[in-house]
């Protein structure tokens, strides 16, 4: 028996926006109850005695399993990962990139004016400037090589930030996603979200790609399509198509993390 | 007392705001303006006052110098960039926003912009930097438009802010205001801001309301004026009733008194 499979898409922004005729209808009702979901939880966590700091929970609070340093977070790992961003930020809307380290540090030093991580660049050696521009160049090419071309009609934005107060301030749920295609307005669903790291994809790679949809969900209240995460240090994309069961796990996710964080101040 | 309404920021919040929004215009009489002025100029000062929406929630601290950034341009740029899409329907946010940015350089290159403008920034940014502008505008553009498509009425993007100078008081007042809708009688403003509401969100949205109805040329107030956090998902509002006017007239007034202490304890 012969068995069609679909073609593999060319490139990422291919795989972002899949087949238009598959998307399912916009989903409206979820977001209420994710919301329930997690304020339940956490009044079970905290009570209700508003502490003093409020808990803040990031994508990178679920991408680390345990609580402790992870070598992706040294200062090198992050420089590399604000320029890569930077690159993409700049190719989402069409600009033509011809040195990557370079253009990515001019609009970083736009945008921050001045930052530790800023510092510690200015007090690199010649020769660890050297290491960072090659690395940071390596990657940039797997990502401009991979991405295609962002149609300027898909909405693409980046650097998409999001907050949402849980439980009358107990909780802060804040996120960036880094690529944001598609319009919440509109029957079907069709808002991609995109996520880009320097380093492998891991389980914690995936706990963030669920983070995203759901905090994307409890901002704009319509469930976005697929949600995806792309490692430049291998070339490999993983994507999810979002639907409640994926976005109640990213719930129970964020308790848990929780209440690691109540555990260990 | 005012009544602020908290919706989420969905479609279908926001047009149950426009369409509960009160059902008669107030507006505001020469002897109002009067009276405001003459509480501006009680309250000494030694050098001219600008006052918005920010003050009033920041209770009268002095903001820090005005530089440009990518964010401070992107609303300006985005704006514009709306306004042009509105023209030419057939125009994404990305291209709009490429062609306002070659507008304000061409302006430049042309000896109209004046030195600190925006076309004089952009016109010393480099091409990465430029694309960076570009990323934001688009990003402010594209929730603009997240926000007018899911309205059920016709809107149109406000031409500029709203700007009041406070006679013979040095005062002037600046209101933001992103989307204008016009109903069956008067209009519904709307403003995006970045960020989310803090506690003070609500007086900042009032000064706003009343510094829009200041510079309407027959001072009508709009009958409800919304501020939304798209990156928090929420709305606010309030009506524009004359109890919203009055509060919002006495929230400058004590941003200014704060502002002027504030100096006094500074030079002191």
């Amino acid at each position: 028996m012969a068995t069609c499979t679909d073609p593999s898409p060319r490139s990422v922004v291919e795989a972002l926006r899949g087949d238009r005729r598959r998307r399912p209808r916009a989903d409206l009702a979820s977001a209420a109850g994710l919301r329930s979901i997690l304020e339940d939880g956490i009044f079970a966590l905290v009570g209700d005695t508003v502490p003093t700091t409020p808990f803040i929970i990031r994508a990178s609070s679920l991408r680390q399993a345990s609580l402790s340093t992870d070598i992706s977070q040294s200062a090198h790992a992050r420089v590399r990962g604000i320029l890569i961003n930077h690159v993409l930020r700049l190719l989402s809307v069409g600009a033509v990139i011809t040195n990557p380290f370079d253009d990515a540090q001019r609009a970083w030093r736009l945008e921050v004016g001045s930052s530790e991580l800023l510092v510690y660049v200015d007090r690199l050696s010649s020769d660890d400037l050297a290491r960072l521009a090659t690395d940071v160049t390596a990657h940039a090419v797997t990502l401009t090589r991979t991405l295609g071309p962002v149609s300027p009609h898909w909405m693409a934005r980046s650097a998409v930030r999001a907050t949402q107060i849980l439980c009358h301030g107990s909780v802060i749920v804040r996120d960036v996603v880094d690529l944001m295609v598609g319009t919440t307005v509109g029957e079907t669903a069709n808002v991609a979200l995109f996520d880009v790291t320097t380093s492998p994809l891991g389980q914690g790679a995936e706990r963030a790609m669920r983070y995203h949809a759901l905090v994307q969900t409890l901002r704009t209240g319509v469930v976005p399509l697929r949600t995806s995460a792309f490692s430049t240090a291998t070339g490999e994309m993983w994507s999810l198509d979002v639907d409640t069961e994926l976005l109640t796990r990213s719930a129970y996710e964020v308790l848990d993390t929780l209440t690691t964080m109540a555990r260990h101040p | 007392m005012t009544t602020f309404n908290l919706r989420r920021n969905t479609p279908n919040d926001l047009n149950e705001l426009l369409r509960s929004a009160p059902e008669s215009e107030v507006a505001l009489t020469d002897d109002h303006r009067r009276s405001l002025s003459a509480r501006f100029r009680a309250v000494h000062l030694v050098e001219q006052r600008r006052l918005d929406a920010w003050s009033v929630e920041q209770a009268g601290k002095s903001s820090s110098t005005f530089r440009w950034s990518p964010a401070s341009a992107r609303r300006l740029v985005g704006n514009a960039a709306l306004r042009r899409m509105v023209r030419e329907p057939l125009r994404s946010p990305c291209e709009a926003v490429t062609e306002e940015i070659d507008d304000q350089l061409l302006r430049c290159a042309s000896g109209y912009a004046r030195a600190g403008s925006l076309a004089s920034w952009l016109a010393s940014l480099d091409a990465s930097e430029r694309a960076l502008v570009c990323a934001e505008a688009t990003n402010w553009v594209v929730q603009l438009l997240e926000i007018a498509q899911g309205l059920d009425r016709e809107w149109s993007v406000a031409t500029s802010d709203a700007y009041y100078d406070v006679a013979r008081a040095r005062t002037s007042l600046r209101a933001r205001r992103d989307l204008v809708i016009p109903l069956d009688q008067g209009r519904v403003v709307v403003r995006v801001r970045s960020g989310g509401p803090g506690k003070s969100a609500g007086p900042g949205l009032r000064s706003d309301l009343t510094i829009d109805t200041l510079a309407h040329h027959e001072g009508v107030a709009p009958r409800r004026f919304i501020g939304v956090w798209p990156e928090a998902g929420v709305a606010l509002s309030v009506d524009g009733t004359m109890a919203d006017l009055r509060a919002g007239a006495r929230d400058l007034v004590r941003t200014a008194v704060v502002q002027e202490r504030r100096t006094h304890r500074t030079a002191a």
